[in-house]
C-alpha cells in the first residue's frame, strides 16, 4: 500500500466523521492550549522583564551594610576603591516629607540619589532632566518625580509639571523632570528624587547613607561580585559570616544584583510552569484515552470494511497503519487546533491583563506573548505520540480481525 | 489443462464451544480456465467454507488447495492477502460497497492493494466498469445512490479490475428480485465469454442453469456424478409436479 493511498484513504475515513471526530479531540485541544498558552505567557512575562530590567540593570548591584555605625559618603569611597570591578558607586538616602502643591497635601519618600542612580536603574526623563552632579555639588533645591506623582500632585498626569514649583518640607524646590511611570505604583505613595546633598542637609539632616548601588564594568561576571564584594566588606567591618546572612541581628551585610532577582523569578516560573504542565499532561491522557475509546468505538462500527478490505488484498499492516494514521491525524488536528487557540488565548489574555501581570511581577508596561518553535515542535510531537500511543491498541484489534468473521458480522 | 483451482481431499475443522465442527469432509475439486462453474448446496451444507476456502479467507485443515499451481496452505497471511489481491475477485450478495464513495473510487479500491501505479487505475476502472455495461453517469454518484442491481454491477467491476485469475461470487443475486437477478447473471456469462474463470456459490437452482457445470455440496462432501443424476432427476420432476 503506498503512502499516497494511505493518506486518501485516512482523509476519507475522517472527513465522514467530521462532528464526531471534532468532539473527540477536544480533549487534546484543551491539553495543547494550555501548554501553548502558558508557554508563551511565560515567554512573554521572561523577555518583558528582561527587557524591563535590561542588560544594563543586570550589572547593578545592591549594598546594604549593617555594623550598628551609620554609613557615610566615605564608606561608598572605601567600597569603590576597593573594588575596582565597579564602574561606579554611589549611595542613597532616604527621608520623608510632606509635599504641598496648591492641589494637594501628601506625605512622599524622598530619595537621595546621584546622577549614576538613574544610570544603575536605566530610567531616563520623559520630559526635563534628570539630577546632575552640578545639583549635588550646589545642593540645588531641584526634585524628579515620576508621571504617576504629576497626576496626585498637579491633578492630571498629563500636566505639564517641569518647571513648576513644589514644597517640600520647609522648603520650595522646583521640578526639573518627570520620569515614566513605573506599573509598581501601589495606593497614594509617592516617591521623589533629589540630588542626595540636598537631601542630607535640607530632609533628613544626617550623612548617613542607607543603601548603596553600584555598577559592574562591562564584561564582568556579576554572580561573582557579588560574592567577592560580600567578603571584602565582611572583612573590612569585621562582620561575622553567619550574622551577616539574611535576618541576622548583629550587623550584616547584603549584597544582591537584578540579575539573582530575575533568576529567582525564573525558578518561581518554572515551579509554576511545571504545576500547569502536570494539569495539561492530565488533559492529555484524558483527550487520549477519548481517541482511543473513539478509535474503537470506529473499528466496530467499520468491521465490515475491514474484512472487505482484507478479502480485497490488504495485509494486516495496512489495516493497521490505516487505523494508526487516523488516531494519528485525529490527534495532530487537535493539537493544530490547539495551538492556534493557545496563542489566541495567549495574545487575547496578555490584552487583556498584561500589563496587570507585569506590575504585579515589579516590572513595567505589556507583555507580548512569544511563539516559540520548540514549544510548537514539542506539541506536535506529543500529540502524534498520543495518536501512537493511544490507536495502537483500536489499529491492532482491527488488523487481527478475522476477514471471514468480520465480513459476515451484522 | 490449464487448471486454475485444483483442489484435492480438503478437510476444515473449527473448534467451536460446541466442541469440533467438519464442515468440509474431503473435497476434491478441478476448475479448467475459462469456465463458469456453480457451487450449489443448501445452507449449512460447508458452501460459504469452501467458497472462503478457495478465497484464501481461509486455510484448510488437511488436503492440497494450488490456485494456478501455487500451493495456497503453504503460505502466510501477509502471502495470502497478496494473493487475494492480485489473483481473485470476491463478488458478495450484500455488495460489500463503501457507501460513501464514488463508484469510480469503489473500484479502484483494490488496486491499492496491489500495488498497481496510480495513473493506471482509473484507467482500469473505466474498463471494469464498461465490462459491465454501468453507464459512464453513474461513475461519479455515490454508491449508495444507486439500485441493487447497479451495485452489484460495480461490485463484479471491482472483482475484474485486477484482471484476476478467478472470481468468487457468493449468492450474488440473493439480495436482487429476478429480473436484476438475471441481469446480473448475464454479466457473469459475458465475462465467462470473455475467457474469465467464475466459481459462482448459491442455493438457487435457477442460477445454475447459467453455469457450464453445475456441483452439488451436502455435509461438507460434494456429491459424486450417480449422486447428482438422481438429484437432477429428482428436482426436476418435483419441479414440473409444482408447476
Amino acid at each position: 500500500m503506498r503512502a499516497r493511498d494511505l493518506a486518501s484513504e485516512t482523509w476519507e475515513a475522517l472527513d465522514a466523521n467530521r462532528g464526531r471526530s471534532l468532539l473527540t479531540v477536544l480533549g487534546i485541544v484543551i491539553g495543547i492550549s494550555a501548554v501553548i498558552a502558558m508557554t508563551a505567557l511565560i515567554g512573554g512575562i521572561k523577555k518583558a522583564l528582561v527587557s524591563s530590567l535590561g542588560l544594563t540593570q543586570a550589572k547593578a548591584v545592591y549594598i546594604s551594610v549593617y555594623t550598628g555605625d551609620p554609613i557615610t559618603q566615605q564608606d561608598v569611597g572605601y567600597i569603590a576603591q576597593a573594588l575596582p570591578d565597579y564602574e561606579f558607586v554611589t549611595g542613597i538616602s532616604y527621608g520623608s516629607a510632606d509635599v504641598t502643591t496648591q492641589k494637594k497635601q501628601t506625605n512622599a519618600q524622598v530619595m537621595g540619589v546621584s546622577p549614576e542612580f538613574f544610570q544603575a536603574q536605566s530610567r531616563h526623563a520623559s520630559s526635563g532632566r534628570l539630577v546632575s552632579s552640578d545639583d549635588l555639588d550646589r545642593m540645588s533645591t531641584v526634585v524628579v518625580i515620576d508621571q504617576n506623582a504629576v497626576g496626585l500632585l498637579f491633578g492630571d498626569a498629563d500636566a505639564e509639571a517641569v518647571g513648576r514649583t513644589v514644597r517640600l518640607g520647609n522648603d520650595d524646590y522646583t521640578v526639573i523632570g518627570v520620569l515614566p511611570a513605573t506599573g509598581a505604583a501601589t495606593g497614594n505613595g509617592i516617591t521623589v528624587y533629589v540630588p542626595r546633598t540636598t537631601c542630607c542637609a535640607r530632609i533628613t539632616g544626617s550623612q548617613t547613607v542607607d543603601q548603596i548601588v553600584a555598577f559592574a564594568r562591562d564584561g564582568v561576571d556579576v554572580d561573582q561580585l557579588v560574592k567577592s564584594t560580600k567578603s571584602t566588606l565582611e572583612a573590612h567591618y569585621h562582620v561575622q559570616q553567619d550574622a551577616s546572612s539574611e535576618g541576622g541581628t548583629g550587623g550584616g551585610i547584603m549584597v544582591y544584583s537584578m540579575k539573582q532577582i530575575a533568576d529567582q523569578l525564573n525558578s518561581t516560573m518554572l515551579a509554576f510552569q511545571l504545576l500547569m504542565t502536570t494539569v495539561a499532561s492530565i488533559s492529555l491522557v484524558v483527550g487520549g484515552i477519548g481517541i482511543m475509546n473513539m478509535m474503537l468505538t470506529n473499528v466496530t462500527e467499520r468491521i465490515r470494511e475491514i474484512g472487505l478490505r482484507k478479502a480485497l488484498g490488504a495485509k494486516r499492516s495496512d489495516i493497521t497503519k490505516q487505523f494508526l494514521l487516523e488516531s494519528i491525524c485525529l490527534c495532530l488536528a487537535g493539537g493544530v487546533i490547539g495551538i492556534v487557540l493557545g496563542y489566541a488565548g495567549a495574545f487575547g489574555l496578555a490584552k487583556a491583563a498584561g500589563a496587570g501581570i507585569m506590575s504585579g511581577m515589579g516590572g513595567s508596561g505589556g507583555i507580548t506573548p512569544v511563539i516559540e518553535p520548540t514549544a510548537v515542535t514539542l506539541a506536535t510531537s506529543i500529540c502524534v505520540a498520543i495518536g501512537i500511543l493511544f490507536g495502537f491498541y483500536p489499529a491492532r484489534h482491527a488488523a487481527r480481525l478475522d476477514p471471514v468473521e468480520s465480513l459476515h458480522f451484522q | 489443462m490449464d487448471l486454475v483451482l485444483d483442489v484435492r481431499d480438503i478437510h476444515r475443522i473449527y473448534e467451536t464451544e460446541a466442541g469440533l465442527t467438519h464442515a468440509l469432509r474431503g473435497v476434491s475439486l478441478q476448475v479448467r480456465r475459462g469456465e463458469f462453474l456453480c457451487i450449489m448446496g443448501p445452507s449449512g451444507s460447508g458452501k460459504s467454507t469452501l467458497m472462503n476456502t478457495l478465497g484464501c479467507l481461509d486455510t484448510p485443515t488437511s488436503g492440497t488447495y494450488l490456485l494456478e499451481g501455487t500451493d495456497v496452505s503453504t503460505l502466510d497471511d501477509d502471502e495470502l492477502a497478496e494473493l487475494r489481491a492480485t489473483r481473485i475477485g470476491f463478488v458478495f450478495q450484500s455488495f460489500n460497497l463503501l457507501p460513501r464513495s464514488t463508484v469510480l473510487r469503489n473500484v479502484m479500491l483494490p488496486l491499492i492493494y496491489s500495488d498497481c501505479p496510480v495513473r493506471e487505475r482509473e484507467e482500469r476502472a473505466i474498463r471494469a466498469l464498461a465490462a459491465v455495461s454501468l453507464p459512464e453517469q453513474y461513475f461519479d454518484h455515490k454508491s449508495n445512490e444507486l439500485s441493487g442491481g447497479q451495485m452489484q454491477r460495480v461490485a463484479i467491476a471491482r472483482a475484474l479490475v485486477n484482471d484476476p485469475a478467478l472470481i468468487l461470487a457468493d449468492e450474488p443475486t440473493g439480495n436482487l428480485d429476478s429480473a436484476t437477478g438475471d441481469m446480473v447473471l448475464g454479466t457473469f456469462r459475458r465475462l465467462r465469454e470473455e475467457g474469465k474463470t467464475i466459481v459462482l456459490i448459491t442455493h438457487d437452482p435457477e442460477v445454475s442453469a447459467w453455469a457450464d457445470r453445475t456441483v452439488h455440496i451436502r455435509d461438507g462432501r460434494l456429491l459424486t456424478d450417480a449422486q447428482e443424476r438422481e438429484l437432477v432427476r429428482h428436482s426436476s420432476t418435483g419441479g414440473r409436479g409444482l408447476t
